[in-house]
């Protein structure tokens, strides 16, 4: 018998077109079972509800308010970045705390490629969690009855942004194998989205939006219900974050001990090109300019993003019909109460609208909408509310009463011809006489002018703003005469006037 | 592993101190302080310190009211506080244990100067501008994060204690932006608040007596540097 006849038989090779993808899939799968993103895991479930889900809670029940925070300004991505780094450094490391690199290196597959497999099960641990976890916190919503279309496109971003965290931390920890290269890599996330933080809030325009928690000018109602979200800022910053994962991936291949000169000399394409997809992101971020659904990138845009999303307003009201969007159908019953009083109090003068009807609110260079005015138009009049510009009860601390004030103060604003601006002195005599008859105080209204937005636009110098001014005054004054004034009398008077008023021929002087 | 990997020594622990003569408790020391690292622990809490100077010399801050203005310095701090951790568990494992009896009052010392050091940092580069809750605050915090640190690592392992300061800071940074209040948060607390003071050093003295009496949680897959 020979050696040869006792050797056990050997299994035929397979060929070399699919044995390489099948030794991948086998170092994925070790990578996978023995990755230490999974312990992580739990630790992140439960920043994240402290962090991401709890205080988004206290918001009205709409997509866009109920996401402002974990989506518009990047919350989920400050809870899941440094503990993504880190861990990623950490795996990143390894074979250098162990002493394991020259083993690797003369392995029959190439470094950057077993690193790359090491990387790939870190990221899909990784983005596989944010992707759970955001679907969890989306199905919670939508469970509670949030009414819009949900931001996915900030979502891809949230999974971009892990992906790139997780191969900057993995490039840390390759580069300076140590004990402190998954602290350090988590520092440098949280300190990443701190400067992230600091510029994106303070920049409204230019490269800064590129931030990941930028949400100046690209987070606001009516995305989502009375129009789509626009994709362009989300796809730039896309752009951006797989440039810099690309880059920080291809840098690892660049050293001698990674493979052969031609896969080196891809490493160095790929990180020049992953630069390249960076900077370009950067630049294109730098071209938006703001259009009234959000942030346009004209090389980017699609026009067929511009195209308001169809709906039949829900109505309610007798005489006086008020008609919203039927996302806001929430709002419905108190904004025609709200509106009553002025209603009743301008009702059957000239120009009076007939019914309120929901207009799209436009995007503004902040993080919110404030102070954008009421309009009556057409024939008959009808009245038109940007909704989604106004205060909503539970948002950012608004109460019923002060939506209600605010409601009824555009319209009054509107009616006198006032526009955008504060108004005439003359317009705002007859403004405060007109709220004081719908059940607004004039001692009231320099505050309620304030929270609308509208005092803001009175002042004429920089510097802090002062509190609102006491209500006295010459225009103060003429208003409590008005007011004072028979409801008749004053009803006669307006329907002499009104016209005159609105086109600023009155003085206040002429008021009586 | 290779060879090369077994026979190579930390930096610096077969140089002077281990071939002069000298006393045996200070070589010792340097033995123990070179095997957590500790000296490249001390560069980097030199960097956070240099950082916070950085941060209050040119006015990092977040928009957000004061609560916004301490995320900059309490990163810092947290950031020291995960070195501190990271230094905290040692290569040899099992064997040292069984050998080593001075281990406990290494552990305690080296924990405690390291602690101090990054204060002492961190007050250096509070001198680049004004340091919100000030000097007093910034200890306490440091102290406290620090023994967050030290409780991970008794738990979780030194290759997770870094997780615990960095968890902690973004528990901080939600309830500083929520306006949380309870104790257990001391960052959110007025810098001479005895509630704060008191719930930090709880944490820290917690977590100093059992990485000094316990040591770290040993992992088997991950005990070299």
């Amino acid at each position: 018998m020979t050696a040869a006849t006792d050797a056990p038989v050997r299994r035929p090779l397979a060929p070399a077109g699919g044995a390489v993808p099948l030794t991948a899939a086998r170092l994925l799968r070790l990578e996978l079972r023995h990755n230490a993103m999974p312990w992580l895991l739990p630790l992140i479930a439960a920043l994240f509800w402290f962090d991401s889900y709890r205080p988004s809670t206290s918001m009205p029940p709409y997509w866009v308010l109920r996401t402002f925070w974990n989506m518009g300004q990047g919350a989920t991505i400050i809870d899941f970045a440094p503990f993504v780094a880190g861990a990623a450094a950490w795996v990143g490391s390894r074979d250098g705390r162990r002493g394991t690199a020259d083993l690797v290196t003369a392995a029959a597959r190439p470094r950057w490629a077993v690193q790359l497999a090491a990387w790939a099960a870190t990221a899909i641990w990784a983005v596989g969690g944010y992707l759970a976890f955001v679907g969890v916190l989306f199905a919670v919503y939508a469970h509670q009855g949030v009414r819009g279309e949900p931001p996915w496109w900030w979502v891809a971003v949230g999974a971009a942004a892990v992906l790139a965290f997780s191969a900057a931390g993995f490039a840390v920890g390759a580069l300076y194998p140590s004990r402190f290269a998954a602290p350090l890599a988590a520092f440098g996330a949280v300190f990443a989205m701190l400067m992230s933080s600091r510029i994106g809030f303070s920049h409204t325009s230019g490269w800064a939006q590129i931030l990941p928690t930028n949400s100046n000018g690209n987070f606001q109602p009516d995305s989502g219900m009375l129009y789509p979200w626009l994709p362009d800022l989300p796809i730039a910053r896309i752009m951006f974050l797989a440039g810099i994962t690309v880059a920080a991936l291809c840098l690892l291949g660049l050293p001698a001990a990674a493979g052969g000169p031609r896969l080196r000399r891809a490493a160095a394409v790929a990180t020049v090109a992953g630069l390249a997809a960076a900077g370009a992101a950067a630049g294109l971020a730098g071209t938006a300019r703001l259009g009234p659904h959000g942030l346009v990138i004209p090389a980017l845009h699609d026009a067929a993003s511009d195209r308001p999303i169809a709906n039949v307003p829900d109505c309610e009201g007798s005489g006086f019909r008020v008609c919203l969007n039927p996302d806001y159908r929430p709002e419905l019953t108190a904004v025609t109460a709200a509106l009553a009083p002025v209603v009743r109090e301008v009702a059957g003068l000239p120009g009076a609208p007939t019914r309120a009807t929901q207009v799209a609110a436009a995007y503004s260079a902040g993080e919110g909408q404030g102070g954008q005015a009421m309009t009556i138009s057409g024939r008959p009049p009808v009245l038109g509310m940007p909704l989604g510009a106004l205060g909503i009860p539970g948002a950012f601390g608004w109460t019923d009463g002060e939506v209600a004030g605010q409601l009824r103060l555009l319209f009054v604003h509107a009616f006198v011809g006032a526009g955008t601006s504060i108004g005439t002195p003359a317009q705002q005599a007859v403004q405060a006489a007109l709220l004081q008859g719908a059940g607004l105080p004039i001692a009231r209204q320099p505050n309620l002018l304030a929270s609308a937005g509208l005092w803001s636009l009175a002042r004429t110098t920089g510097g802090p703003a002062p509190g609102p001014p006491p209500a006295t005054g010459p225009v103060y004054a003429v208003a409590r005469r008005l007011a004072a004034m028979s409801a008749g009398a004053r009803h006669a008077w307006l329907a002499a006037h009104l016209a005159a008023l609105r086109a600023d021929h009155l003085t206040l002087a002429q008021l009586p | 592993m290779t060879a090369a990997g077994v026979h190579q020594a930390a930096s610096g622990a077969g140089s002077a101190p281990a071939a002069r003569p000298g006393p045996a408790w200070l070589r010792l020391a340097w033995l123990y302080l070179v095997s957590r690292r500790a000296p490249t622990a001390l560069v980097l809490l030199a960097g956070c310190g240099a950082l916070l100077w950085a941060a209050l010399h040119l006015h990092w801050t977040v928009a957000g009211g004061p609560a916004a203005q301490m995320l900059f310095p309490l990163v810092t701090e947290a950031g020291a506080a995960a070195v501190i951790a990271a230094t905290t568990y040692g290569p040899f494992g099992e064997p040292e244990r069984a050998t080593g009896r001075r281990l406990p009052y290494l552990r305690l010392g080296v924990t405690v100067g390291l602690t101090a050091a990054a204060i002492g940092t961190l007050a250096i580069g509070s001198t680049g501008g004004y340091l919100p809750g000030g000097l007093a605050a910034m200890a306490r915090n440091v102290a406290g994060i620090t023994g967050v640190g030290l409780l991970c690592a008794v738990v979780l392992g030194g290759m997770l204690a870094w997780t615990g300061p960095i968890a902690y800071w973004v528990l901080a940074e939600g309830a500083l932006a929520n306006g949380l209040t309870t104790p257990w948060v001391w960052p959110a607390r007025p810098p001479l608040d005895r509630g704060g003071a008191i719930c930090a050093c709880l944490v820290f003295v917690t977590g100093l007596v059992l990485i000094t009496v316990r040591g770290v949680h040993e992992s088997v897959r991950d005990t070299t540097t």
